[in-house]
């Protein structure tokens, strides 16, 4: 009896111990959205019961390995305890309806974090292979997603491709973007900051840099950055480099090509125009026109060198007017 | 090196390469004669590659002789009864029909293929030390990873087998397992499963992780269908290794070796052969549909074609997450099987650990699409899956209480062997495992952890504690009885040592920047998050995890030749196997036993388990 | 069970025969009239249980033995090579059970646009192997060698007419009605389902082979001929895949 007293005071001190830990640690990041204090209400619900489970099965052990150990000279077998029926329907019972409640629990936080507020602002959601876009109720796409503080937003996500996920982790919720398919993201940010979107869903090469800027602002800074970018769009649209800036935002090539001559999955378009190309086969071309229509219309015809063994650029369904409005906007990244 | 040449894995591998020329240039030859193109960027297109690579795995095996004896049943010949191997070390690279060698084959192609997968992952470990590209192109760094996935998964598989085969017939007393060639078959089905799987990064790899989803698995290199083509037929193995093993449980055992006189371990190798004898099939035919949709452009998960890519994951998931049972109930039946003869007690709760592993399995069958939380199914199934998720808790929980209740008071005799030490290592990691599982089980917790490093974290727990763990435990505990010698004891708790703790850190850092915002599978990180010390210790600890297996094989191999004799029963157990001399003869027990007690009863002076039959008298003897 | 005379014998294989092709006659009807997935299912399942009983006699695996009878001995092995084959057979259906669900998955209450009529066609075809099959396997039981080498030739003959019948009449009418592997995920799973099942029927034409020509140098008797039964409770196997199959892909479901 002694040693039951011993080890259920150790193992309440280890586990209170094991608790104080952890949320010391801070576990989780930042709750910047509606939908995460549900999900962490429940992990911190997690975090207590296992901080009790990982003593109740280390302490009892530890004690009897130390105090129980082999005594010098000691040569016979220990006491022959078969089972205890009652003890064995004890821990069938109890797990059982813990993991009962908890899957009540799990449930309900579900059903909290599914509230649908009828007014949320609806933004169209597009991923390709290896880029986010953004098409807002205005009628304009930015690869940037900006939401106002407190108002939920439901994000309709498609994905060009593959399987996507988002995921922005102060947001806590994650889903699969599909092709052919439209999923729902519902979310509500409480929280003013600069976060990022991630794709969690293993996409292909670029993967790891398939991420965009979330902006949740104050809805008088979201309506001015909605009027800042409707102006834009709306002058951007009277020329074909300002049209061309547009497509390469809204079809994903900047998630491919940059535009400060660093190297991501494809060649940088900084500089590009008018400069001599280096093929796989050892050959040059003249970046003209010509070659860069090419080059948009049939991705696979001339590689560079160097990005042989990248993913290969999808094709794209563009009219001709939009292929020259691309190349009249590479021409201008000098 | 004359032994080699003439071995049975020799020939199987010249015919694999053999086969495979001819099978691509068949279809390459058909593809000319139709005026399509005959070659692309690797060389053979993708039809030559894939009907190659099939060609190539049956010819090894008709080059290795290993179905030499199906033939002549089928012509109708007579075919030997008793099959002698070899003395030397070439048996174990020869076709033998001894489950004891087939064991220590199956044994022997895990270690090297855990091996192989280890080095894959400290390759990109190092990579991953800090963040930017150091030394790995993107595609490298998704082959590697995806690699070090599958290799793993199929190294566990061989050493599941290999642990089965070599120790159940001797538990149970049998002369052999039920089917001996299906045995040797079922083994010689690894060696061109293997080489499929790594031919794939000389063609052009697979960017989709050991998961393989579509649509982006229809988009990856040729490789991709060497991925799928290995896995099928490792998959076979599984199967037909585990159909041998229910037959063997079911047909072989000894005289009065009732199903709760069992040791508790084929109570495990049962579960586990359950979920592998019938599951396995659909992450093969998962395989094969985006095989033949890559090959024929049938769509069955083109959403252009009315296909569904969410199918996909429903079909691979009700096998790939029972696979983690198949892992881990032979583990978790090693540390049952083996705490009671350490701790001098009987096994607490004898029937509830056997039915739990039943149970743990039963309820495996139900839990596939917690997976899938994220995905975008029907949402009204996340619901119900999570109540079967959390339900497989409870057995798992039966299991760590009876071992409690087993250890305590129980007098375990210091310095603890390095078995011993693997067991409690083994219990302590997937304690860890499981403890982080039901965040994942319910939804609205899981949404934030799926995908993450936290993920990555949990499973290499449960894995690790709960099948690597209890392997090493099981190859210091029955290395004696193979060899006639006991493996060097210092070495193997310096092995322990360095390995357990650094694992420990290692996935504690795992889940932790998880939850921060790690997701898993990236080949890069943004260095704004942080996570750069954390990476840098964590490829410290995988580095000293792979010193620990380094001293492991220094210490395996010297002792076959210079370790401490031990023919005895060295751990005082009351299990059949110990009770005559090591190393064991070719056919098992020179006499039959009978079963006449309980298995574990440790503390009951007069208790007999086993009783030989008396030798005959007359003849030679 | 075991021990019907030979005549006895060949009246439950006619009896189970006439049962079967009623059944299925009954179940093109409902398909074609009433069209309720109830009755279709359930004439599907007492198809499977006549089969499974009565021609793979799946009762011989409960069969209790002497318990002192040697592990070494013939007896002994046929019931653990027989526990072996009905494995096998479980971990294969996964493979169609696994396919079967894809097909309702992926199409619901549909069916491509398939020739009924050609698919009531095949179905007897195997129908008829299957009934051929068992008298093949009655006639070696009873040690006519005579008639086992007839039934055996008639079930491969049948065999390869159904084979031939899928691959080369049924697959090609359906690419003329526009169901091909590559249209659309209805074609892909059609070519799917009946190609798994065509390449396990060329797999028991190969064991039938065997049988045939080891039958026919006298390798088998009344009291040994493992090779037969198996071959047989094979070949049964493919058809009750193909009972479930039929359905499936002909009668279940508006066309789409």
């Amino acid at each position: 009896m002694r040693h039951f007293v011993i080890v259920g005071v150790l193992v309440i001190l280890v586990a209170a111990l094991t608790y104080v830990g952890l949320n010391y640690m801070h576990l989780m990041p930042a709750e910047a959205s509606a939908q995460s204090i549900p999900v962490d209400w429940l992990w911190n619900l997690d975090i207590d019961v296992i901080s009790f489970l990982l003593a109740l099965i280390i302490v009892p052990i530890a004690y009897s390995l130390v105090v129980f150990r082999r005594k010098k000279g000691d040569a016979t077998d220990a006491e022959h305890i078969e089972g205890n029926t009652s003890l064995e329907i004890t821990w069938t019972i109890i797990p059982l309806i813990v993991v009962l409640v908890f899957a009540y629990l799990g449930a309900y936080t579900l059903g909290e974090i599914n509230v649908v507020d009828p007014s949320a602002n609806e933004i169209q959601v597009k991923a390709i292979q290896w880029a986010w876009s953004f098409t807002y109720p205005e009628g304009f796409t930015s690869k940037e997603l900006h939401l106002p503080v407190n108002k939920q937003v439901v994000l309709k996500m498609e994905s060009g491709d593959v399987i996507h996920s988002f995921w922005v982790p102060e947001f806590r919720i994650k889903q699969d973007v599909l092709p052919g398919r439209v999923t729902d993201y519902r979310i509500t940010p409480i929280l003013i900051g600069n976060y990022m979107v991630r794709c969690a869903e293993l996409c292909g090469a670029s993967h790891s840099y398939m991420t965009a800027p979330v902006i949740v602002s104050s809805q008088a800074d979201y309506d001015a950055w909605i009027a800042a970018q409707k102006a834009s769009v709306a002058s951007a649209g009277q020329t074909p480099e300002g049209r061309g800036g547009q497509l390469a935002t809204s079809l994903g090539c900047r998630g491919c090509h940059t535009i400060d001559g660093s190297k991501l999955i494809g060649p940088s378009w900084q500089g590009l125009y008018g400069s001599q190309v280096t093929l796989s086969d050892g050959t040059t071309v003249t970046a003209n026109d010509a070659y860069l229509i090419e080059s948009i219309s049939n991705p696979s015809a001339k590689i560079v060198k160097g990005f042989e063994t990248a993913a290969p650029m999808p094709k794209f369904d563009l009219t001709d007017v939009q292929i020259q409005d691309l190349v009249a906007y590479i021409a201008t990244l000098k | 090196m004359k032994k080699f040449f003439s071995s049975a894995l020799w020939h199987g591998l010249l015919w694999q390469a053999i086969g495979w020329a001819l099978g691509a240039s068949f279809v390459t030859l058909i593809r000319v004669l139709m005026g399509l193109k005959p070659f692309a960027t690797f060389g053979f297109t993708e039809p030559a590659w894939v009907f190659g690579g099939l060609v190539g795995a049956l010819s090894f095996l008709g080059g290795s002789g290993v179905l030499t004896d199906w033939f002549k049943w089928a012509k109708g010949e007579e075919t030997h009864e008793n099959h002698q191997d070899p003395d030397g070390w070439e048996k174990f690279i020869n076709i033998s029909l001894d489950h004891k060698v087939i064991g220590i084959q199956y044994t022997m192609a895990a270690l090297l293929l855990l091996v192989v997968g280890g080095i894959f992952s400290l390759i990109f470990r190092t990579e991953l030390a800090s963040h930017g590209l150091q030394f790995l192109s993107l595609q490298w760094y998704n082959t590697l990873m995806s690699l070090h996935g599958i290799v793993m998964i199929i190294g566990i598989l061989l050493g599941i087998s290999g642990v089965i085969n070599y120790i159940v017939p001797l538990l149970i007393g049998a002369h052999d397992m039920a089917f001996p060639r299906l045995n040797a078959f079922s083994y010689w089905l690894a060696p061109p499963a293997a080489i499929l799987l790594l031919s794939s990064m000389a063609l052009g790899g697979f960017d989709t992780g050991w998961t393989g989803y579509p649509p982006l698995s229809v988009r990856a290199p040729v490789g991709m269908q060497m991925f799928f083509l290995g896995v099928i037929v490792a998959g076979w193995s599984s199967v037909l290794s585990a159909l041998n093993v229910i037959a063997t449980v079911l047909r072989m055992r000894a005289k009065g070796m009732t199903a709760f006189r069992l040791p508790i371990f084929v109570w495990a190798a049962i579960a586990t052969s359950i979920i592998a004898l019938t599951a396995t099939q659909e992450i093969g035919l998962s395989f094969q549909l985006v095989m033949f949709q890559r090959l024929f452009g049938m769509g069955f998960f083109d959403p252009a074609k009315g296909g569904d890519p969410i199918l996909f994951q429903h079909l691979f998931w009700f096998y790939s997450h029972p696979a983690v049972y198949v892992f881990i109930l032979p583990g978790l039946g090693i540390i049952s099987e083996l705490l009671p003869v350490f701790v001098r007690k009987p096994l607490f709760g004898y029937r509830w650990i056997a039915m739990s592993s039943l149970g743990i399995a039963l309820v495996g069958f139900l839990v596939w699409a917690h997976h899938m939380y994220t995905s975008g199914m029907n949402e009204y199934l996340r619901v119900p899956f999570m109540y079967s998720t959390l339900l497989v808790a409870v057995p798992t929980g039966v299991k760590f209480f009876s071992w409690v209740a087993t250890i305590w008071r129980g007098k375990v005799t210091g310095p603890y062997p390095t078995a011993f030490l693997f067991v409690l290592g083994g219990i302590v990691v997937f304690l860890m495992g499981g403890l982080s599982g039901p965040p994942n089980a319910t939804v609205a917790t899981d949404l934030h952890l799926q995908d993450t490093y936290w993920i990555v974290g949990h499973f290499h727990d449960t894995l690790f504690g709960g099948y690597v763990l209890p392997f090493f435990a099981a190859i210091y505990f029955w290395f004696p009885k193979a060899t006639g010698r006991r493996m060097n004891e210092a070495l193997g708790r310096l092995h322990f040592w360095l390995m357990t703790p650094s694992f420990i850190v290692l996935t504690l850092l795992m889940m932790r920047i998880g939850l921060l915002g790690m997701r898993r599978r990236i080949a890069d990180y943004d260095p704004s998050l942080g996570f750069d010390p954390y990476h840098l210790v964590m490829t410290i600890a995988a580095f000293i995890i792979a010193l620990s297996v380094l001293i492991f094989f220094i210490n395996f191999f010297r002792s076959i030749t210079k370790g401490e004799p031990a023919t005895g029963n060295v751990w005082n157990s009351r299990s059949p196997e110990w009770q005559v001399p090591s190393p064991m003869p070719a056919h098992n027990y020179e006499q039959p036993f009978e079963v006449v007690g309980e298995p574990y009863d440790y503390g009951l002076a007069d208790s007999v388990y086993v009783k030989f039959a008396e030798k005959k008298t007359g003849g030679r003897n | 069970m075991e021990h019907l005379n030979k005549s006895e014998a060949l009246r439950q294989g006619v009896l189970v025969f006439v049962f079967l092709a009623v059944l299925s006659a009954l179940e093109f009807f409902v398909a074609i009239a009433i069209g309720s997935v109830t009755l279709l299912v359930t004439i599907a399942l007492v198809k499977f249980g006549l089969v499974l009983y009565y021609y793979m006699h799946v009762y011989k695996l409960g069969a209790t033995e002497d318990p002192d009878i040697d592990q070494h001995s013939y007896a002994y092995k046929l019931t653990t090579s027989r526990l072996g084959l009905w494995l096998f057979l479980l971990s294969d259906s996964f493979v169609f059970g696994g396919l079967a669900v894809s097909r309702f998955y992926l199409l619901g209450m549909t069916r491509p646009p398939l020739n009924q009529i050609l698919g009531l066609g095949v179905t007897s075809v195997l129908l008829l192997s299957s009934f051929c099959m068992n008298r093949a396997e009655v006639s070696m039981e009873h040690g006519d060698r005579k008639n086992f080498t007839l039934f055996t030739s008639l079930t491969l003959a049948l065999g390869l007419a159904f084979v031939a019948g899928v691959l080369g009449i049924e697959w090609p009418s359906a690419i003329a009605e526009g169901v091909t592997p590559s249209a659309s995920a209805a074609g892909a799973i059609f070519f799917m389902m009946t190609g798994m099942h065509a390449f396990h029927v060329i797999t028991g034409l190969i064991f039938l082979i065997i049988i045939l020509r080891n039958g026919s140098r006298g390798l088998y008797s009344p009291e040994k001929h493992w090779g037969v039964e198996a071959a047989t409770v094979y070949w049964h196997f493919i058809d009750v895949v193909w009972i479930f199959f039929y359905p499936a892909l002909y009668l279940i479901g508006k066309i789409l």
